[in-house]
């Protein structure tokens, strides 16, 4: 008891230590886990982020007429895991700091994170597909700067691969009859393990 | 002004406090036990107290998912607790039934059972968020008091 | 008749009634700030127990239907008037008396449990397990602390009536008396032989008022407040109520036994000096105890009251007698 008389006691000396909070400002770590956010010009919606969340927050629809999907954040379900963030390829999911979650039950299904993102047609054939945002794509093609990213972002997958199979075409010779040296496979390894 | 009207309008500076751990994994409780017990927090500064009994409480602070077997319970204690009473469901497993959300011995979310006033949703919500609103409690009870 | 009307004012007004529930209120506002401020907090405002009585009379009353409707409502009836009544015994030095120029220190300790009676008939009429176990605890404890109350009121009782030599039968019990003997004489706070008893007093303080590490009754935590479980609404603001005389009287009672003395004829300086006595009396054995203690074991604070209050109860009374 002696020992916490003296903690008592300074105690005194040093005075309240209570943040002013609600009354007056409060601090925010600048890490602090707080309202999930999407930035709609770079999600892809590749759904990684759905099947990642653990607490089942994030959903992502198809709009009926295939023009486009809705991705959604319910804030109330989400558990400031952060695992979107993590797994977003396109780095389209943020975790901000803001906290200030109480809210009137009235507001309940108000608070949520909505994007409808519309596709666009291919530049080469004209399907409806969502263009890699500006930013990946410079840096998908970073290494090859003879390509344009501008332009081939607005490209389709099936319109990239046959872009990229006639550049090849006319590195490759025909003309010659000697038999291709077997060649060392570069590409990546297979994921499955 | 009346002296009963001058009563009500006082009463909403002191709201007491009661706990009811609906099945939660106690983060949430952690936390609602750091606003009483911490000094930065010091909830006490609003005249709350966590109170022991059902009876002697005016805010109900619910936490978890409720699960099967605390359901009853939780109505139960719930029904315990003198009117005019406001219900705050503290963490997302209460609001939406959060990461548990449709396992097999999962009722929730807790407006399913009972009128809820005020939510506030995390995992766990940080300490300031619980005094928001605790102080939001506050002005629902003043309006269902009537005023405002 | 004028005696009468005049008992009615001491009871309603001045000390007992509005006064000591003033008082009261302030000194458990105070101890709340106190504790907060021992513990870096700031604590609630100074009006937050008129706060809490004014909620709780708003608030709804609920019975339980297995309840004994009639013993439950009456409990806290019961434990308030006796209360009210005991503060008007409790002699404010150089202002007040007590009540009939008698204020007898038996009248006091018989009043005094009843607050406590009150709890245990409130918590056993509850019908509530809770309730019955509050109402055990709260009996052995009871039954603990009065038997050394009892010692150093006749320590007190023994020297000022051996003090006051031929004028007394031996025990002087008239609280009038002991202040009027202590003024001439000196305080006994400051009298070796009766410092044990001092200790003593200090020491019941905490349990008679319920506080930690002697809250074991009313144990939150464990029991959910014990006998006032089932009790809400106006029935428990009438409790905090009876609570806030009881801090009066315990502290009034303390600084009239002890440390009775004035400064000056006017009566003003003597009220704020009595009003500041009885608050270094509460935060020194009350406030600091309680942010430095946790909870007893009931076990643990029955064994600590049947020992050391009542070896140094008992150690005063025998330098008392032996003196």
């Amino acid at each position: 008891m002696a020992g916490f008389l003296k903690v008592l006691f300074r105690n005194v000396l040093e005075g309240p230590s209570t943040d002013p909070f609600p009354l007056g400002a409060t601090f925010t770590p600048d890490r602090l886990r707080g309202r999930a956010r999407i930035n709609p010009e770079l999600c892809m919606g590749c759904g990684i982020c759905h099947n990642s969340c653990v607490a089942g927050a994030i959903n992502i629809t198809h709009l009926p007429d295939g023009s486009g999907y809705t991705i959604t954040i319910w804030q109330n379900s989400c558990c400031l895991c952060a695992s979107c963030r993590h797994y977003c390829p396109t780095g389209a999911m943020s975790i901000t700091s803001d906290w200030h979650s109480a809210h009137p039950d009235t507001d309940k299904y108000d608070r949520l994170e909505q994007h409808t993102i519309k596709y666009e047609p291919c530049a080469g054939c004209g399907t409806l597909m969502r263009p890699i945002p500006a930013a990946l794509a410079k840096r998908l093609y970073a290494a090859t700067p003879h390509l344009d990213p501008e332009k081939i972002r607005h490209l389709c997958p099936d319109c990239r691969r046959q872009e990229d199979a006639k550049r090849n075409a006319g590195i490759v010779t025909a003309t010659t009859t000697e038999t291709v040296a077997a060649r060392e496979i570069v590409s990546a390894a297979p994921t499955k393990y | 002004m009346s002296l009963d009207t001058t009563l009500k309008k006082l009463s909403v500076r002191s709201p007491w406090l009661f706990r009811i751990n609906a099945g939660s994994c106690n983060g949430c409780d952690v936390e609602l036990a750091t606003t009483a017990c911490i000094p930065r927090y010091d909830v006490e500064r609003f005249g709350c107290r966590y109170c022991g009994s059902p009876r002697h409480a005016d805010v109900v602070l619910i936490t978890g998912p409720v699960t099967t077997r605390v359901r009853d319970r939780v109505l139960r204690v719930w029904e315990e607790i003198p009117d005019p009473k406001v219900t705050v469901a503290v963490g997302i497993c209460p609001i939406s039934g959060g990461v548990f959300r449709e396992g097999y011995s999962i009722e929730g979310p807790l407006d399913r059972f009972l009128p809820v006033d005020v939510n506030v949703p995390g995992c766990p919500p940080r300490p300031q968020a619980i005094l928001e609103a605790v102080v939001l409690a506050r002005s629902i009870w003043l309006k269902k008091l009537g005023f405002e | 008749m004028t005696d009468t009307l005049l008992a009615i004012v001491h009871m309603a007004i001045f000390p007992g009634g509005f006064f000591a529930l003033a008082l009261g209120f302030l000194y458990k506002a105070l101890d709340r700030r106190v504790e907060a401020r021992l513990q870096r907090r700031i604590g609630p405002p100074l009006t937050q127990p008129w706060l809490d009585a004014a909620k709780l009379l708003t608030k709804e009353t609920l019975i339980p239907k297995t309840a004994c409707r009639s013993a439950f409502l009456l409990a806290p009836v019961f434990g308030f008037t006796g209360m009210a009544v005991c503060a008007a015994f409790i002699p404010v030095p150089g202002v007040y008396s007590g009540l009939f120029n008698m204020g007898d220190l038996l009248v006091i300790f018989y009043l005094l449990p009843i607050p406590a009676m009150a709890l245990m008939l409130g918590g056993s009429a509850s019908s509530s397990p809770f309730g019955a176990l509050g109402f055990s605890r709260e009996m052995l404890l009871m039954l603990a602390y009065e038997t050394p109350l009892l010692m150093i009121l006749l320590a007190v009782a023994m020297l000022v009536g051996k003090g006051l030599g031929a004028e007394s039968s031996g025990a002087e019990f008239s609280l009038l008396k002991i202040v009027a003997w202590q003024q001439e004489n000196g305080s006994l706070g400051f009298n070796p032989a009766m410092i044990p008893a001092l200790l003593a007093y200090l020491i019941f303080l905490p349990g008679t008022m319920g506080m930690a590490p002697f809250d074991v009754a009313e144990a939150e935590t464990e029991l959910l407040e014990g006998p006032l479980l089932e009790y809400g609404g106006p029935l428990l603001a009438l409790f905090t109520v009876t609570s806030a005389f009881k801090t009066f009287v315990v502290l009034g009672l303390g600084v009239a036994l002890f440390f009775p003395g004035v400064l000056g004829s006017w009566w003003p300086v003597n009220l704020v000096w009595f009003v500041l006595k009885c608050l270094a009396l509460m935060l020194l054995s009350l406030t600091l105890v309680k942010s430095a203690c946790g909870r007893l074991r009931i076990d643990q604070a029955f064994r600590f009251y049947v020992t050391v209050p009542t070896a140094l109860a008992l150690c005063s009374l025998v330098l008392v007698w032996l003196l």
